[in-house]
């Protein structure tokens, strides 16, 4: 799609954000938006896996003194924590923030502002918890910080606060991103792009942004209960002031299952794209694939108690979570042979990208396959708390989440940067991180079944689990060196990779439409898609659509089944707004750590940004408060 | 040409002396955080009683709000709450402010200790965990009934004295 250099220019200067910091602060260009989610998040990915190297040289020989007890609740209470609620789900909703609009050819998300109001809280939460942790304020009860013990008489001072405060923030976050993903991909589809012809990656972001929306309302209820019960003293989670703890493990996993799958499922999107585009063939059974993920994350929400069987409830009940979890075995093994059926009957070409599929099928159906072990409610209570679980639940996130995602990051980085990267390194980064991971993790499988528990600090020796802990340890430290050469392989490529050129895989879907890096308008014109691969199209030219304003932001809105264009919709501009509500945000969050008065007092300034940001504008009007902002 | 130095000099200097400041709030900050919230699970050493109502370890159980928690919980499991529970009144209220026996951390401890009679508290408990007592009756006063409250009821959920549930 060439376009004439007049008409590239009057949309650059009308999509360009102002330079400098002001631009910096105020911008709605979704692609800044996601970079900064993706930067901040693989910076902490980084530190999180330092606690985690931490952890393992503590419990590479036993009694071993490199930490106290203390220090090693920490740890972990940070490593879960910052991964679970400030890697994984934000990593995948930044690319969604990031691809959504480029993979429909528009210009901007539905909400440009949310895109920046998500980002900012997001960060809120990240300094909330770190900031805390460098207090030595640090959380240290584990990821999901039971009652009683996270409750005001077992968890005194700030500790959980900042635990349940960070969940807050970062869930307000998850839940704007979550709103503009599923709107722009119902409301913004090109022209021709039906449900049927959605590629996969949209309908993974479309059904996973719904599970946030559905699922996340409990954990931030839960949190919320918690932090009334330390602050304000409600009995929510007292058994003899007539509250039940069960509750909060009830509503916890009633986030905490489907969010597994809020990871995994975009996973499968970025699995089916880059299959699909180094099969060189259309994916083998999209219908299923969809169906798939519309069957996973419908059971996502029916399989949370397989998380408390433990925790003595009736029998009958443990024999419906197992049969639930069992079943959505099922509809995972069914992409996984669609994938494989791609691959089959295409030409593969493997490239980093397609290799990074490779390890993630191999690795996640190892995970797969203990977890279908431990949805056995029979055999889980022998597995639960031992580090059986540790290992299953590292081969499905790291396997089923992480490597598919260092895959959407070589893949998709010639798109962002505009530069190749190294596919040297990048073949000795996945060697050593898939090699270390699985030499790490995979003796952790024989130390959980010699009953070797999770969550101890140290262990005595004549255990016999020695061995096999200074294997893990290797592992680890292995994979931590390959993720050292996957960023340094990124960093060096932004400044000394090859040029890409906009299409360097001869990718199947509309990002590869445009120039790469991506211009701030996108795409020039509206592309018109006619198949489910609309850049390979049996070797026709992409058309394209002409009529949306060149000179302001405008949008166009189509129909939610069949992507019928239905009008024009002007899309917000730069605004400062979005990070003072933010700021607003932020300040109230935390002051309701320390006192009740915060959520009444902060909700003026609340107020106050948001009628900023939302202050009508109206074309006609020339004076007072409603004429148009310059 | 040398107003132009002075001036980047004088930039230096502001810039240094703001930057001092930042590291030192920062210091600050972490210091306030350190003592109040740290959480040491280790054994500690041995105790002796109070000197007086200013030895310098006070500070290590008052402020800091595990220790105190722990003495909340000796408290339960002591029975304390038998007698000084919620609905006590008079002398026997702790959370009311008034010590007759004068409020210091010596004059708690030694009412603890020494003012219960045949309980024999100075001999039956161990120092540390009188510390830990100490320090609890005296942060007592400072929180709501609300919050007093419900500190109650989840001592009174825990299976000791009579609402063990476990083995016999």
């Amino acid at each position: 799609m060439k376009a004439p250099a007049d008409r590239r220019l009057q949309l650059e200067q009308t999509w360009s954000d102002k330079p400098g910091l002001w631009g910096f602060l105020t911008t709605v260009d979704h692609k800044r938006i996601a970079a900064r989610y993706i930067v901040t998040a693989m910076l902490l990915m980084f530190l999180a896996g330092m606690l985690a190297l931490d952890m393992r040289w503590q419990l590479s020989v036993p009694e071993n003194t490199r930490m106290t007890p203390q220090l090693f609740n920490e740890s972990f209470s940070l490593h879960g924590s910052t991964m679970l609620f400030l890697v994984s789900v934000p990593l995948m909703e930044a690319l969604g923030l990031w691809l959504v609009p480029l993979m429909l050819g528009q210009r901007n998300m539905a909400f440009p502002r949310l895109s920046a109001f998500s980002f900012w809280l997001y960060l809120g939460g990240v300094m909330t918890l770190w900031v805390a942790h460098a207090l030595d304020i640090t959380p240290d009860l584990g990821w999901f910080e039971y009652p009683p013990l996270s409750g005001p008489s077992y968890s005194p001072g700030h500790r959980a606060d900042i635990w349940a405060q960070m969940i807050t923030f970062t869930e307000v976050a998850a839940l704007a991103a979550s709103v503009n993903i599923a709107v722009t991909i119902l409301k913004m589809r090109p022209p021709g792009m039906t449900l049927a012809r959605m590629p996969v990656f949209l309908w993974a972001q479309l059904i996973s942004s719904l599970m946030t929306i559905l699922s996340m309302p409990a954990i931030m209820l839960v949190t919320s209960m918690l932090i009334a019960d330390r602050m304000v003293s409600t009995h929510f989670f007292a058994p003899a002031g007539g509250g039940d703890v069960l509750l909060f493990q009830h509503l916890f996993w009633f986030f905490g299952h489907p969010e597994v799958y809020i990871i995994f499922i975009p996973a499968t999107g970025f699995v089916s794209q880059i299959v699909e585009t180094f099969s060189r063939r259309p994916l083998f059974g999209h219908s299923v694939v969809v169906l798939a993920i519309m069957a996973i994350g419908a059971l996502a929400f029916g399989l949370w108690v397989h998380h408390m069987f433990a925790v003595g409830l009736p029998r009958l009940g443990n024999n419906f979570y197992t049969a639930a979890s069992m079943a959505i075995a099922l509809p995972a093994g069914l992409q996984i042979f669609c994938w494989i059926a791609t691959m089959w009957s295409g030409r593969p070409w493997l490239a980093t990208p397609m290799l990074w599929v490779i390890g993630f099928i191999a690795t996640f159906v190892i995970g797969g396959l203990s977890g279908i072990m431990t949805a056995s409610a029979a055999l889980d209570l022998q597995l639960t708390d031992t580090y059986f679980i540790v290992a299953h639940f590292h081969y499905v996130l790291i396997g089923g989440a992480i490597f598919p995602l260092f895959g959407a990051f070589c893949y998709w980085y010639p798109k962002a940067t505009g530069r190749l990267m190294s596919e040297r390194w990048g073949r000795w980064a996945f060697v050593l991180i898939v090699g270390g991971f699985n030499l790490g993790f995979f003796p952790m499988h024989f130390l959980g079944l010699m009953g070797m528990p999770r969550r101890v600090y140290t262990y005595p020796p004549g255990m016999g689990w020695d061995l096999l802990n200074q294997v893990a340890t290797a592992g680890s430290a292995i994979s931590v060196l390959g993720g050292l050469v996957f960023v340094g392989n990124a960093l060096w490529s932004f400044w000394r990779g090859e040029h890409a050129g906009s299409d360097p895989w001869r990718g199947s879907t509309l990002e590869w439409a445009g120039l790469s890096p991506t211009p701030p308008y996108n795409l020039a014109y509206t592309p018109a898609v006619t198949s489910l691969t609309p850049m390979w199209n049996g070797g026709d030219p992409l058309r394209a659509y002409d009529g949306i304003a060149l000179e302001r932001r405008e949008v166009l809105i189509t129909s939610v089944a069949d992507a019928a264009p239905l009008y024009r919709q002007r899309s917000a501009s730069a605004s400062v707004w979005p990070f003072l509500s933010a700021i607003a945000v932020t300040a109230m969050f935390l002051g309701s750590i320390f006192t009740p008065w915060a959520v009444a007092i902060g909700s003026v300034p609340i107020a106050a940004a948001l009628i900023g940001w939302f202050w009508p504008q109206r074309e006609r009007t020339m004076t007072g408060l409603l004429r148009k902002r310059r | 040409m040398l107003i132009m130095t002075a001036s980047v000099r004088g930039t230096e200097r502001r810039t240094s002396i703001g930057a001092n400041l930042a590291v030192a709030c920062l210091i600050a900050l972490a210091c306030a955080g350190c003592s109040q919230e740290a959480r040491n699970v280790g054994p500690t050493v041995p105790q002796t009683r109070p000197r007086d109502g200013a030895d310098p370890r006070i500070a290590l159980y008052q402020a800091n709000v595990d220790q105190v928690a722990q003495g909340g919980r000796y408290f339960a499991w002591y029975g304390c709450q038998a007698c000084h529970g919620e609905s006590a009144t008079g002398v026997r209220n702790l959370a009311d402010g008034q010590w007759r026996h004068g409020g210091d951390f010596d004059q708690v401890f030694a009412s603890i200790a020494d003012r219960h009679g045949a309980l024999r508290y100075a001999v039956r408990v161990p120092p540390e965990q009188l510390w830990q007592l100490t320090a609890y009756a005296r942060d007592l006063p400072l929180h709501t009934p609300e919050k007093l409250h419900r500190q109650a009821v989840d001592q009174r959920a825990e299976p000791v004295g009579n609402s063990w549930s476990g083995p016999q």
